[in-house]
């Protein structure tokens, strides 16, 4: 909200600089953003907290500029005068619950013109733009206390005004020039015949104000918070009235605001008053007193407040005060002060004027009764990201948010979707991680990097029977060639290896989503994840030409699976090894000879690939390779004799398989 | 015979002087060792020899045979091993090192600070049901204060708590944990928050949050001061100030916003100086950064949570995990961190 320093004077000598009281209005919370000089003037742009409907008028604002400076106020109230009641305009309110109180007020033979320069600088420096003196006047009016005003062109006004709910489907075109369609949701201010406005949100234009208007029907009245708020949500505007409303009105400056204008447009658009009428009820404004205690604030605060600053402070802002006894103080705000209805209230109105700044800094010992298992997870994934770092893989950061397609590309679990989303793009929760990490490796490949080697950790998100699933997961992605899958697969078990996960093995997954190979992992016979290279449908709707490998770990199944550190016993005898030349052929995998080495013998270690063969002899459906077998005994060392005894078995076994061939 | 073996071996001794090159070596091989060579002959005369004499000519024919040979190897290795030594000077072998994401980084070291003083971590989920985002923090439905909480909804079917959706801050962790657990309690919670706004260089529909609450009998709103300026001191620098101004959150009483002393030009000290230069980019002159939110937690709060806010006290603070690298990193874009340009992150390896 902005306000001017000259619009403050009317209430208050202001003795400071426009720099210093900025300053300590800021510092008493009304944060000023923005201070500018204009002309002989000063504009303020404050932050007006949801709490502070009362420093959306001139007097709100005054008045903490009083309390921050010590100073006393001038506000001259508008005096009553007789009402004559308006006979000839009946005023029908349907929703009592969304408008208790209307006032109606009937000007005949006003003048419509510019509005005189002083009005008009009070109203653009406050950020409102000038139109003719009558609607100047309502705006200067609703600027100074706070309450909206809206006036009418009399003689447009067909028969009868209600209060009302808008039927659904009724149009609306309002003095902004924009048509708009209401429902049930829409308050409204009708005639016999016509809506003439959306009820503390917009006048209609049909019954604006114009140069040719003669008689005005002034509307003063208090709406719902609540629903001026659903109702300009649903037609998506936001105007100075529907702010103020929204943020609740004063019904204590609603006769001043009302009155002020109606003497305004007398003296300035020569209208007569005809009459006023008044329907419903205000609502009391009987403030609650409240019973603080000094030793209870010095606690809460850790200060060290007296009784004279309490009072002191209290007195400036207008809150009266009784003593009840040496410790304790029975308050009541200020009439208008409706955020004030506690203790903590009272504290924090002591607290912010005596300055943050002044109460001491300390640190507490501070203690907590929650269980270590609680941070589990987070030490756990903290872990696991040190060390895929150490493994050479950068942490990369993607949304939560992506579009469907990218989802289901890899994954067919149900997406929890967004009902209201931004854009497609952001329309569903990522049920894995793949579609953001090739979006980051298409972005970094476009710009020549190469051996892209990249990890994230994030949760990943699908529905699952009536509930959900909410789950942190790991990938693990690189960009290269064919080697470098091996290298994921090591790290993989490196992982495991690492967070002491035993029961860990893999298995062959013949069509996974989006993927040309791939293995899934399996803890403790339960699937963890998986690993593999992507087709080139995927690669192709990602338009990366790039071999793509991933692994993706579930960190609940591996957090499970950790079994605590432990010392295991470890062979002291040597290790023996045997070489085999083995050509095998494409339709057979590699993992037929790791079956057969596994299983003739307990004393097997390890086995390695000690390199393969590329010379020209090579068959094109075959792979030549050597093939170390590493034996150990934990009890004895092995002699040379009973190992050529195991290898030999191996030899035949493999032998007799098809599609090996032992060179 | 004799007199043949004698030269020969002063010879091979006197050839040995001048040496050596590789192709030298492989000459005196061929010299002594090959097929016509010096020992080769004299071996040819063993046939003519009386029984005695050959086995004396054939032991020592057969150790000289020995001698060359080993004399050979050892000067080939000692040539090889100067030919062959390592020459250090060519390039590495490239191996990229991996890092954190330097959003990770940062809430990491952020949230050590805090368990360093004794908050343990816990970290809430990012489906969330609407009252732990809201109401539970006195946040009232269809109230202004929820315009700063736009919030995404979710396709899940309500629970008896409310519709499903993307937290839009970090404090609902402080619920769950309030109901979980009984004071003493000093929680730090980091996490993923999301919020519908458009994404532009200050802002972004997901962004990640730190939040923190102590509850306790004796907590007070100078401990809040006291844990909030240890951390900055830690984490920015040991002379930097903050400045706690009033502010108001639906969840807490007495509320603040805490501002950073400028950490680009400094301390407001030399504000006259600055005056004269160009305007600070990062403060814009105002000398102060905002960087949190913070407040005592409101009764109401508590009460929400079943703990009695009559005996036990609670403070709380929440901060933007970006934000904050923004400012210790000079990062002007908050899109950067979520291009993860490789060019970008690896500035960031600590």
């Amino acid at each position: 909200m902005k306000f001017s320093l000259n619009f403050i004077q009317d209430f208050i000598k202001v003795k400071v600089s426009a720099q210093k009281l900025s300053e300590l209005l800021t510092m008493a919370g009304m944060e000023v953003e923005s201070l500018k000089k204009s002309e002989n003037d000063w504009i303020f742009d404050i932050e007006v907290t949801t709490n502070r409907y009362d420093w959306l008028s001139l007097v709100g604002i005054a008045k903490e500029v009083a309390t921050v400076l010590g100073q006393k106020l001038d506000i001259k109230y508008p005096a009553k005068s007789k009402d004559i009641i308006l006979n000839n305009q009946r005023i029908v309110i349907n929703e009592y619950s969304s408008c208790p109180y209307y006032i109606g007020c009937g000007i005949k033979g006003v003048k419509i013109k510019k509005s005189e320069s002083w009005l008009k600088e009070r109203i653009t420096n406050c950020g409102i733009n000038s139109i003719n003196n009558i609607v100047d006047i309502t705006n200067y009016c609703m600027l100074k206390w706070g309450n909206p005003l809206h006036a009418f062109d009399w003689d447009k006004i067909e028969g009868d005004i209600y209060v009302r709910k808008a039927d659904k489907g009724e149009d609306f075109l309002g003095i902004d020039s924009k048509k708009r369609e209401l429902d049930r949701s829409n308050l409204v201010i009708a005639d016999s015949k016509k809506i003439i406005a959306i009820a503390g949100v917009i006048g209609a234009k049909n019954t604006e104000v114009d140069e040719n208007t003669k008689n005005i029907f002034l509307e003063s009245a208090i709406f719902s918070p609540l629903v001026v708020r659903r109702s300009r949500r649903s037609v998506g505007i936001n105007t100075e009235s529907s702010y103020r409303f929204e943020r609740m009105v004063s019904p204590l400056h609603l006769e001043h605001a009302c009155q002020e204008a109606i003497s305004l447009i007398k003296k300035m658009a020569y209208g007569v008053v005809s009459g006023k009428k008044r329907v419903g009820k205000k609502s009391t404004t009987n403030r609650k007193k409240i019973v603080i205690s000094l030793n209870d604030l010095n606690i809460y605060l850790g200060a060290n407040f007296s009784k004279k600053e309490v009072k002191n402070i209290l007195k400036n802002l207008r809150f009266s005060i009784r003593e009840v006894s040496s410790d304790k103080l029975e308050v009541q705000p200020e009439v208008e002060r409706l955020d004030i209805v506690r203790e903590v209230d009272i504290y924090e109105e002591l607290c912010r004027i005596y300055g943050y700044d002044k109460i001491p800094s300390q640190i507490p010992f501070l203690t907590h009764n929650l269980a270590n298992a609680e941070k589990g997870m987070y030490s756990f994934k903290l872990k696991i990201s040190d060390f895929s770092a150490l493994c050479g893989f950068r942490e990369i950061m993607t949304y939560s948010l992506e579009k469907e397609e990218d989802s289901l590309l890899f994954n067919n679990e149900k997406l929890v979707k967004i009902i209201n989303p931004l854009r497609t793009q952001e329309g569903s929760l990522r049920n894995c991680l793949l579609s953001g990490m090739i979006k980051c490796m298409r972005h970094n490949l476009n710009y020549s990097q190469n051996c892209l080697r990249l990890f994230e950790i994030a949760d990943v998100y699908y529905q699952k029977g009536k509930g959900f699933v909410e789950m942190p997961v790991l990938i693990l992605g690189i960009a290269g060639k064919e080697e470098d899958f091996f290298y994921l697969k090591q790290v993989v078990e490196n992982i495991c290896n690492f967070l002491r996960v035993k029961k860990f093995r893999y298995e062959l997954n013949n069509s996974p989503k989006g993927f040309e190979s791939a293995l899934d992992v399996k803890i403790d016979g339960v699937n963890g994840g998986f690993l593999g290279k992507i087709n080139e449908e995927a690669k192709q709707y990602f338009n990366v030409k790039e071999n793509l490998f991933f692994a993706q770990l579930y960190l609940p199944i591996l957090f499970k699976a950790k079994q605590k550190e432990k010392y295991l016993p470890f062979s002291v005898y040597p290790e023996v090894s045997r070489d085999i030349s083995i050509c095998l052929s494409k339709n057979i995998r590699f993992a037929e000879v790791e079956k057969v080495v596994k299983e003739e013998n307990n004393n097997f270690s390890r086995l390695q690939i000690v390199s393969f063969y590329k010379g020209k002899e090579v068959p094109q459906d075959a792979k030549i390779f050597t093939l170390r077998i590493f034996y150990q005994s934990l009890q004895k060392t092995l002699t040379s004799q009973e190992v050529d005894v195991w290898h030999n078995n191996i030899r035949e076994k493999l032998a007799c398989k098809n599609g090996i061939e032992l060179r | 015979m004799e007199e043949e073996f004698k030269n020969l071996k002063e010879e091979f001794y006197s050839d040995l002087q001048r040496l050596p090159c590789l192709a030298e070596l492989e000459k005196l091989r061929v010299k002594y060792l090959g097929r016509k060579s010096a020992i080769a002959y004299l071996f040819s005369k063993m046939p003519g020899l009386s029984k005695d004499e050959k086995s004396i000519w054939g032991k020592n024919l057969n150790l000289f045979k020995q001698e060359v040979q080993k004399v050979l190897n050892i000067q080939n290795e000692k040539i090889n091993s100067r030919e062959e030594k390592l020459d250090v000077t060519f390039p590495s072998v490239p191996f990229k090192s991996g890092s954190q994401h330097i959003l990770s980084s940062t809430s990491r070291k952020i949230c050590s600070i805090f368990e360093k003083l004794g908050f343990l971590v816990t970290e809430g989920n990012e489906i969330e049901e609407e009252w732990y985002n809201f109401e539970a923090l006195n946040i009232p439905l269809e109230h202004p204060s929820r315009d700063a909480f736009d919030t995404f909804y979710l396709n899940l079917s309500e629970k008896e708590k409310g519709k499903y959706l993307l937290r839009s801050h970090t404090s609902p962790s402080q619920i769950r944990v309030m109901q979980k657990a009984k004071p003493p309690l000093a929680v730090i919670s980091p996490g993923r928050v999301y919020r519908p706004d458009e994404v532009d260089a200050t802002h972004s529909f997901m962004f990640n949050q730190i939040e923190g609450f102590v509850v306790a009998e004796d907590v007070n709103f100078s401990h809040l001061k006291g844990v909030l300026l240890h951390f900055a001191q830690k984490f920015f620098s040991s002379d930097i100030r903050l400045r706690f101004r009033p502010h108001f959150f639906p969840f807490t009483e007495p509320s603040a916003e805490v501002d950073l002393s400028c950490i680009i030009c400094g301390s407001s000290s030399n504000k006259v100086v600055r005056k004269k230069e160009k305007k600070c980019s990062v403060c814009k002159d105002k000398g102060w950064l905002e960087i949190l939110g913070c407040g005592m937690i409101h009764p109401k709060v508590l009460t929400f949570c079943g703990i009695n806010p009559k005996k036990y006290k609670g403070f709380a603070f929440g901060m933007g995990v970006e934000r904050i690298a923004m400012l210790k990193y000079n990062i002007a874009d908050i899109r950067l961190f979520y291009d993860n340009d490789l060019r970008f992150l690896e500035q960031f390896s600590l």
